[in-house]
Parts: structure tokens; sequence; C-alpha cells
């Protein structure tokens, strides 16, 4: 699946399964593409503040999936992850989310949409309970 | 049966029970409980359910303060078996306190490719646990019905031997450091592959979907194949990072499970490696921990030229995801 088909793919399930008000702010307010890669494309949210990933995060993009949270928005507020569309992630990829997360001293990560698999990597790896990585039960989009 | 007075009290005791029916078995296990139960120390039985079953009758009003787990949860895959004992050790140890277990991880009905990996397991316990805290696991091998090879080899894997009624020290034992020395037994070749891929950093997308596609194949459940897939996919990643930067998958499939290798030209010398527990350390590794809890089987050879990895799926439906239970 090419980038054009991924994100195409994208922004109709994101139209046509949750218009929001939200959605609305991002495309009108400067919310856009950070990164994107053959296999990947990070989407820049404003309302809330986070990143959107849809496509699959592996160990040829993790690091770039690092830099765009760490760029992602001062410490003091909670940043969302829309990882709904994430249509599969490796441990390489969990581990940016990790230490994202330790990075921050007063705002959490909140993840939103995360698969039951991933779920399940989570707790088997240890990395569930983690004090600023917030898992949203939500069923994804970052509102 | 009395205690060897060869072995100190403050290390850890691997000794193999050889019993033949189940009177033998009652009578080198019972005691062994109840001896550990009146000098305080906790105990924890790891067996088949219908063994539990006659441990707790015969145990009567002594049961309550032994721990059980099924053997065929806890170890259906043998590599997690040294982490439900390490969680035991850890929760109990203190100062001057001794613990025991009783874990039975090989039963006749156990596939070849099973039986092989317990008796890895047996080896690594070795590793695990010799010279650290000081408790004492009896592993029952029940002579009428395993291969007289297998009880051999439970000479060589375990210290100390109990068999009609006495304990000595194992004169075949292999010693603590050769127990983890790089495992090479031979794995059997496939009949048939269905699938085969070179692969480097730039191919892992083609490798999932292969894997995908032969799960498909296999009728796998959607959830499993997802997992398999992370797993091949980690593996792989393994191949990728610490292996020469390349490696080959193939994939075929078996009666009972879908089996992925994967070979690379690295060195694998870690012989606990994915048997730990993950650090809170997120740089420490997690792959081949992920892939022995999501999968049934995993099999990790160290060749002259190189590693193997196979990963095995079973298609029947299995038991839930074995998570290292929490034992208190």
């Amino acid at each position: 699946m090419g980038i054009a088909d991924r994100s195409r793919d994208f922004w109709t399930a994101g139209w046509e399964g949750r218009i929001s008000i939200d959605d609305l702010v991002d495309a009108f307010m400067g919310g856009g593409t950070v990164y994107a890669d053959k296999q990947l494309v990070v989407t820049r949210t404003l309302a809330p503040i986070g990143l959107r990933f849809s496509g699959e995060i592996d160990i040829n993009n993790c690091g770039a999936v690092a830099r765009c949270l760490s760029a992602i928005a001062a410490d003091e507020v909670d940043v969302h992850l829309d990882i709904s569309s994430l249509l599969f992630c490796d441990i390489s990829g969990i581990r940016a989310f990790v230490e994202a997360a330790q990075r921050r001293e007063k705002g959490r990560l909140m993840l939103h949409g995360l698969p039951e698999l991933l779920q399940t990597v989570m707790r088997v790896t240890g990395w569930a309970d983690l004090p600023n990585l917030h898992v949203c039960d939500c069923k994804g989009g970052s509102a | 049966m009395s205690s060897s007075a060869e072995h100190s009290k403050a290390e850890f005791r691997h000794e193999a029970l050889l019993y033949v029916g189940w009177e033998e078995f009652i009578a080198g296990t019972v005691p062994f409980i109840r001896d550990g139960l009146s000098a305080g120390e906790p105990v924890l039985v790891v067996e088949s359910a219908e063994k539990i079953e006659m441990l707790r009758l015969a145990l009567g009003g002594d049961v309550g303060e032994v721990l059980f787990a099924d053997m065929a949860q806890v170890g259906a895959n043998p590599a997690c078996i040294i982490p439900a004992w390490h969680e035991f050790v850890t929760l109990n140890a203190a100062p001057g306190r001794r613990m025991r277990g009783i874990g039975e991880p090989i039963w006749r009905e156990r596939s070849s490719d099973e039986l092989v990996e317990c008796q890895r397991h047996e080896s690594l316990l070795n590793v695990a646990f010799g010279r650290g805290e000081p408790w004492w696991l009896l592993c029952p091998y029940d002579v009428e019905k395993l291969d007289p090879a297998v009880i051999e080899e439970a000479r060589r894997s375990h210290e100390f031997v109990a068999e009609r009624g006495a304990r000595q020290r194992s004169d075949s034992f292999r010693g603590f450091d050769a127990s983890g020395a790089p495992f090479d037994v031979p794995l059997p070749e496939p009949e048939s592959v269905a699938s085969r891929l070179a692969f480097g950093a730039t191919d892992l997308e083609s490798l999932r979907e292969v894997v995908s596609r032969q799960a498909r194949a296999a009728r796998l459940k959607a959830s499993r194949a997802a997992e398999l897939v992370i797993a091949v996919n980690e593996i792989a990643t393994n191949s990728i990072r610490h292996g020469g930067g390349r490696g080959t998958l193939r994939i075929w499939h078996e009666p009972t499970a879908l089996v992925c290798e994967i070979r690379d030209r690295g060195r694998f010398d870690k012989p606990l490696a994915g048997r730990q527990r993950p650090s809170n350390d997120p740089a420490a590794p997690r792959g081949l921990w992920l892939a022995n809890h999501l999968c049934d089987l995993v099999q990790i050879r160290t060749l002259a030229d190189g590693t193997v990895v196979r990963l095995h799926m079973n298609r029947l439906p299995t038991s839930h995801l074995r998570v290292v239970p929490d034992i208190h």
C-alpha cells in the first residue's frame, strides 16, 4: 500500500467514521503531516494537541517517531496520540512512546485507540501502568 | 529418605526424583513437602491437575500452606517455567529462609520438539538459580512411562538424583558451567517449505505480509495470527540488529502447528535470554521474552555458522496467553 492510498484510507475513515469539530479545527488551524515514509504517516492534531499515526512502525522509522514525539509540545500539557489507524507497531515503536512518556515531568502521553494486540504486548513486556503513559479506553480518535 | 549431607543448605539444589508408580511418587514428594512445611519453608508444586489433586488428598490438613500451579498451563511452553520459579523465589526470599519446589515438566505425551526444549529448560535451571537463593527443586520423572534416554538426560541435568528411597549426587551431572553451553541439538528439516524470504532491514514489511498470508492459510485465529506476526518481526529485528544485518525466513505447515524459522549469521550467547523478565530499563531487550509468551513453542539453536530460532503457533485452539502467573 503506497502512501497516497494510506492517506486516502486514513482520511476517508476520519471523515466518514467520526466527523468531529476537532478534525475541522485541525484541518483549518494548521494540523498537517509532520512525517511520512512509505509505511507511516504522522499528522499533527491541534485540538487536542497531539499526533495521529497511520500505518506501520518498526525499526526503520522508530527513530523518526521518537523525533516527532520529542518535538510535539511543552512539558506542561497532556499530549494525545491517536493510534487507532496504526496497523502495526513493534517493540521499538512502543519503546519510543514509553521513552517519550518517561521524559515528560508534568504532562502525560495519552494513547487513544490502542489496539488489543498492543495492549497485550505492553502488558507482557512490562510496559503497562507507567505513570506518564495513559491508555484511554475510548474507541479511537483523540477527542 | 534422608537428605544428603553432601549438600550445603545455603545453595540451590536441583534434584531429579526417578519414580515408578504412584506409590513411589507419593513417597518421594509428600515427605519432601511436609519436611519443608515443618521447617517453615514456602513450597510451590507445579504438577499436572491430576497429581495436584492426589497430593492434596495425601497432604490432608497440611495442604493449605502449599502453593499449587498447573504445569500444563505454566509449562505449555517450557521456556515460561523458569520465569514462574523466579517469581516464586523472588517473592519468598528472605535472609536465612530456604524454599522448596516440585516441578514435573516432562510427561510422555510431550511432542518430540517440546521434549527437547524441556530438557534444555532443565539444564538452564542450573544457570538461572545455581549460586543464587537457597532453594531445593525436586523434578519427578516417571521411569515407567518415559524413554530410558530421557532418564539418562535427567541424570546429566540434575546435580542430585533420588531413586528407590535414596538420594545421591549424580555421577553424570554435566556441571553448572556446562549447563548453559551453546545449545546445538539438531532440528529436524521440514518436509516442505511453504514460504522462504531472505530479508534485510528494508524487507520487514514484506516479511510481515508473508507471515500473515501463511497464518491465514493455516487458519489461525486472527488474534493469534497477529501475535505470530509481531513475534516473527521481533526475531527478524534481532537478526538485523545483532545477527549480521540480515537473515532468512522459512515458513512451513506441520499437522498441528505453523512454524516460522529465522536464521542469521549472529552468535547467540545468552542462554537465559527470553526467560528473564525484562528490567524496567526501556532499552532492555524484550523480543525473545515476548515471543515466548505469544507463541506455543520457541526453539533456539546456536550453530557454528549462526543462530536459528523457530516459532511454533498451534493451529488448534490453545490455552490462554501464558503470562507468568502471580504467585502469592
